[in-house]
């Protein structure tokens, strides 16, 4: 009889992102520690393209 | 013929200098290729929010006593959706107004809601061959509005001290006429499924518009209370989050901030106020190569100069 995977198996994921969110207060301000996370790589990628030198082409 | 001064916010001169190839499409391919991959790679890692809607089935299975109290609301026109005016009722003084100017009733009641019939005598015209619902839907629409009000009120009393169990709800006996028995029998037309079947049923094939079952769900206390346990609540900046840790819209963070801050964390016009702001600062943004000063900015910042670091060093060199 063939072996039918269950869903939960197929379904599963590598790094669970589902459970109870994280949030960081200050004064009136709320964020969520993802959001924190996503606008400090967003910040990163600015930075790095800034800092890491533009490719060169051919000289016409 | 004079010509017009110089200003480096407004004109460009003529690049004399050499020029380097650049491959444009190649750039493009490139990002896209590297976006493709990353979103991949991100889905099979962290897969992507799945909370199950809130319907009206599972909201009368998880908080019947909940539920029948705000369908009480709709039947004697006193919940939000009954009250809301334009677009959807004609309650005066109920829509927001920014200044004088009053925004959604120049758009007018575009979306007519009686929640008295729509949300709940109609659905249960529909449940067939129930003697006693049809009878109690009877009285209840012939009788004259006073008696209707005094129904409603007796029933309002009794079901505040409501419990639902083993299946059944139990509501304090009281002088409410029919409307126990057409509450009772929304309810378990609700538990079923079959409510959110009748208020979202179209004569096309598929029944697309919710607008009804999010109305009447939005009524009650069930779905705010999921939505502050999730961080969802405008107070909780909760247009940029996403449940559970998902990262959610941060780019909504300057629109839910004046939400925040007073006046309009406290305004009854709140969200007309913050639509306002909004809508300025994107004429700004919109105008900003028009406006002086404001256009100077990306100049007197000189990121560009950061950008193109090397070519402003071989020109001053």
């Amino acid at each position: 009889m063939p072996t039918i995977m269950s869903a939960p198996a197929v379904t599963a994921v590598l790094v669970d992102l589902s459970r109870p969110g994280r949030y960081v207060h200050w004064g009136f301000i709320q964020i969520s520690v993802a959001n924190l996370v996503v606008i400090g790589l967003m910040l990163l990628v600015f930075i790095l393209a800034i800092a890491i030198p533009f490719p060169h082409g051919g000289k016409k | 013929m004079s010509r017009r001064r110089f200003n480096p916010d407004r004109d460009v001169a003529e690049w004399q200098g050499p020029s380097v190839r650049y491959d444009l499409l190649k750039e493009v391919s490139v990002a896209f290729a590297v976006v493709l991959v990353l979103a991949i790679v991100f889905a099979i890692v962290f897969s992507s929010p799945d909370e199950r809607a809130i319907t009206l089935q599972s909201w009368s299975k998880a908080a019947p006593v909940d539920f029948v109290q705000t369908a009480m609301t709709e039947l004697d026109g006193t919940s939000g959706t009954a009250t809301y005016g334009p677009p959807y009722t004609s309650t005066p003084g109920a829509s927001q107004k920014l200044g004088p100017l009053s925004l959604e009733s120049l758009v007018g009641v575009h979306i007519p809601l009686d929640t008295a019939q729509q949300f709940v005598i109609s659905p249960l015209r529909t449940l067939p061959d129930v003697p006693v619902l049809d009878r109690a839907i009877a009285e209840y629409q012939s009788a004259p509005a006073p008696r209707k009000a005094a129904w409603n009120t007796a029933y309002e009393k009794a079901v505040a001290k409501a419990t639902f169990s083993a299946g059944t709800l139990e509501v304090p006996g009281g002088a409410y006429g029919p409307v126990g028995t057409m509450m009772s029998h929304l309810l378990d037309m609700a538990r079923t499924g079959a409510l959110d079947g009748a208020l979202t049923a179209t004569p096309q094939l598929y029944g697309t518009d919710y607008t009804k079952p999010l109305l009447f769900i939005a009524d009650g206390a069930y779905m705010g209370n999921v939505a502050s346990n999730r961080h969802l609540l405008g107070e909780q900046w909760g247009m940029m989050n996403e449940t559970g840790n998902y990262p959610g819209q941060a780019w909504l963070w300057l629109y839910t901030l004046w939400y925040q801050v007073p006046p309009m964390n406290s305004s009854s016009n709140g969200d007309v106020e913050v639509w306002g702001i909004m809508m300025g600062l994107t004429v700004l943004l919109a105008l900003a190569p028009f406006i002086p000063g404001l256009r100077s900015v990306p100049r007197l910042t000189r990121v560009y100069r950061l950008i193109w670091r090397r070519h402003y060093r071989a020109v001053e060199t």
